[in-house]
């Protein structure tokens, strides 16, 4: 594959997907597949999928708030928001259910909300322990999915089978690798992976089916690693947030020549960092999803008694990637993001990863703040750069 | 003392009174003056428009601020306005021109952009070589900055969208009060007693602002309160930065006697300003400039 057939499978394939979820509902239905909406965050898409139905990511849409204005106020979550918007609207008509995982506080409010806007969706409530690695809260867990599971055959009209489950973790576990694959590979080739490229690779996977982007991608992954390695000049970057997916956004990155080299991102990396785990002898495939959500870790969302991890993680993913510094997308008013800001400000600062924040929500349409900010810290980055040169050379290394 | 004072020189064009000092400034005959030994540097932002001249010896020769931000016929009487003032005929072209501000992508004759954050920092630095952070009040924003002792950015912290603690800000109250902002400050200054104003909206702050008069509030006072307010939040901003001294003030609020006096109480450390601080991110844009000839 040359570089512009690579940029043309993924125009064709992943960013027609990430921009059309609305159309793949249609051809999932028009094929007789029933479809389900994921809500955020660490949803057992596996069972959905193990169901027979088609799994499809919940993270609001970029537009206005009216009606969900009914139900929330100005400065409430904004996924929460948007995504009852959508159900209001109409934009989630053709869902035959919506699984929500109840993880973020924000988030149980929503279910509540959503159930009375929207009675004639069915909501699969999953009640999250935040005691998740202790064997009681896998033990809790693995009971919760048990219903999740039983909810989930009712929409289906079907049962999920343990071997449907083992084979769905499979599917799941192999497109988390390829994802991550991806990942790597967009980091050394900036200019053909463009911000918006790489967004648009891993989003459509919240609505491609996932053996289908698994093998695309795997495809593309290939002709990406063939490619000559590139001497990017411009600045290299971890991004932290939520969602860093608005294409106006992230041309902000791009026109900045600012690369994406690395993710701490919930609705990319985040959610395909750990495969679920090898199963011990005879286990449950219930259980090995409980074990797979207790691995979780470094994340806002997430009790977490050792409370430097995710600056660890984030510091970790500087080094990995060879960044010069971190861009926290801040989602408006996400409680978990900001409280965890601070430390990791602090975190960053202390071993002088220049990092900054730019405010985010998806009914932004004027992105000039975000512009200056991220044009200030690409010149950071820049002078930076030449100091060590010039510092590299006066010292003779 | 501002590093620049001694060859600065009174401008008509921004209506800026305090530097009057004009020792140290070259008679510059227009037609003495080749066509491309001088830079320029262009600050676009939402509510004015300024312009620095700078000589390729790096001193200041003109200035001007001028009502009139994007969108606007602003930009080009700050430039005809500065280089009037250095003494130049208004069809010399500069060297080389750089812009920043909000606008700075609407400048096409500039040969570079450059964000606000980093011509600010550069600008500041000129003036106050000692500067450690700068705080920017302007019209639609507000942002701090750490600079290093070579003015480059460490790091930055920049307001939110709410308009809350930015120019636009003080002027609405302004308009509320039925005040010229020139004279905010000193109606401030006769204030006996201490208000509270919300920090959080500028929507909450200015219904605060009408029921206080409703109660029989005194202007003063209430505007007491408002600068509080402000310092209030730019102090949080600052705190996210981080506040290192020397600590400086750039952007039009700095000529605002009564909101810097604030964010000193609020800091508990002294506030530098210079005359020229609200051209500071035009001197920054101009000094990106010289470092490009
Ligand atoms: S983590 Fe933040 S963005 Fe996500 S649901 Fe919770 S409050 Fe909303």
């Amino acid at each position: 594959m040359s570089e512009k057939e690579i940029k043309g499978t993924i125009e064709e394939v992943f960013s027609y997907s990430a921009r059309h979820p609305a159309r793949l509902l249609e051809e999932y239905r028009a094929a007789g597949q029933k479809a389900v909406g994921i809500l955020p965050y660490y949803a057992p898409e596996e069972l959905v999928y193990a169901a027979g139905m088609a799994p499809l990511g919940l993270w609001g849409m970029e537009g206005s708030v009216r009606g969900a204005g009914r139900y929330f106020p100005a400065f409430y979550c904004a996924i929460a928001r948007m995504n009852l918007e959508m159900a209001l609207v109409g934009v989630l008509d053709g869902l035959s259910a919506v699984l929500a995982p109840s993880i973020c506080d924000a988030m149980r409010p929503f279910t509540q909300n959503f159930k009375s806007a929207r009675p004639d969706i069915p909501m699969i409530f999953l009640a999250q322990p935040q005691n998740r690695t202790e064997e009681f809260g896998v033990v809790y867990m693995t009971d919760e999915l048990a219903r999740v599971r039983e909810e989930l055959e009712a929409v289906a009209g079907t049962r999920i089978t343990d071997d449907a489950i083992r084979d769905a973790i499979a599917v799941y576990n192999e497109s988390r690798a390829e994802r991550r694959r991806f990942v790597r590979l967009a980091a050394s080739h900036p200019s053909v992976i463009t911000p918006e490229r790489r967004s648009d690779v891993l989003k459509s996977a919240w609505f491609m089916p996932k053996p289908r982007h698994t093998a695309v991608l795997k495809t593309l992954n290939d002709a990406i690693e063939a490619l000559a390695p590139e001497n990017w000049t411009g600045g290299k970057v971890v991004v932290s947030g939520i969602l860093a997916d608005s294409a106006s956004l992230l041309s902000v990155f791009q026109d900045n020549r600012l690369a994406i080299v690395a993710d701490d991102v919930a609705n990319e990396s985040r959610s395909f960092r750990s495969d679920m785990p090898l199963p011990e002898k005879d286990e449950a495939p219930l259980r090995i999803l409980a074990r797979g959500f207790a691995g979780q870790g470094a994340d806002s969302l997430l009790h977490d008694p050792d409370l430097s991890r995710r600056a660890r993680h984030l510091k970790g993913l500087v080094e990995e990637s060879g960044a010069q510094g971190v861009v926290f997308v801040m989602m408006q008013f996400c409680d978990p993001e900001e409280l965890d800001y601070p430390h990791l400000k602090q975190a960053l600062d202390a071993v002088g990863i220049p990092n900054a924040q730019i405010g985010y929500d998806q009914q932004m349409r004027d992105f000039g703040q975000a512009r200056t900010q991220l044009e200030a810290f690409s010149e950071m980055l820049a002078d930076r750069g030449r100091r060590d040169c010039s510092a590299a050379s006066s010292t003779g290394r | 003392m501002a590093m620049d004072e001694g060859i600065l020189t009174r401008s008509e064009s921004s209506g800026w009174e305090e530097a009057e000092a004009v020792k140290g400034k070259e008679t510059l005959q227009s037609d003495e003056r080749r066509a491309t030994d001088f830079v320029m540097g262009l600050d676009i932002g939402s509510a004015t428009s300024k312009c620095v001249v700078l000589r390729l010896d790096g001193a200041i020769i003109g200035k001007a601020v001028v009502a009139g931000g994007v969108g606007t016929e602003g930009a080009e009487q700050a430039k005809s306005l500065a280089l009037q003032d250095a003494g130049i005929l208004s069809d010399a072209a500069p060297m080389r021109v750089a812009a920043t501000g909000y606008g700075r992508h609407l400048a096409t004759d500039a040969d570079g952009r450059f964000s606000e954050l980093s011509c600010h920092a550069l600008g500041a630095l000129r003036l106050f070589p000692e500067a450690r952070t700068v705080i920017d009040i302007g019209g639609q924003d507000s942002k701090v900055l750490r600079v290093s002792e070579r003015g480059t950015l460490e790091s930055f912290a920049m307001n939110d969208k709410c308009a809350a603690g930015t120019g636009r800000f003080l002027e609405e109250i302004a308009r509320a009060l039925n005040i010229p902002v020139g004279e905010m400050a000193e109606l401030a200054a006769s204030s006996g007693k201490c208000l509270d104003i919300s920090s959080t909206c500028v929507v909450f702050a200015e219904s605060e602002v009408v029921s206080h008069l409703a109660r029989g509030a005194s202007r003063a006072d209430v505007l007491g309160g408002i600068f509080r307010s402000i310092a209030a939040r730019v102090g949080a901003l600052a705190q996210r930065a981080g506040i290192c001294p020397m600590v400086v003030m750039t952007g039009g609020v700095a000529m605002n006697a009564g909101v810097r006096e604030a964010l000193a109480d609020e800091l508990g450390m002294e506030i530098s300003v210079s005359p020229l601080s609200q051209h500071a991110g035009a001197l920054g844009a101009a000094l990106r400039a010289l470092a490009q000839t």
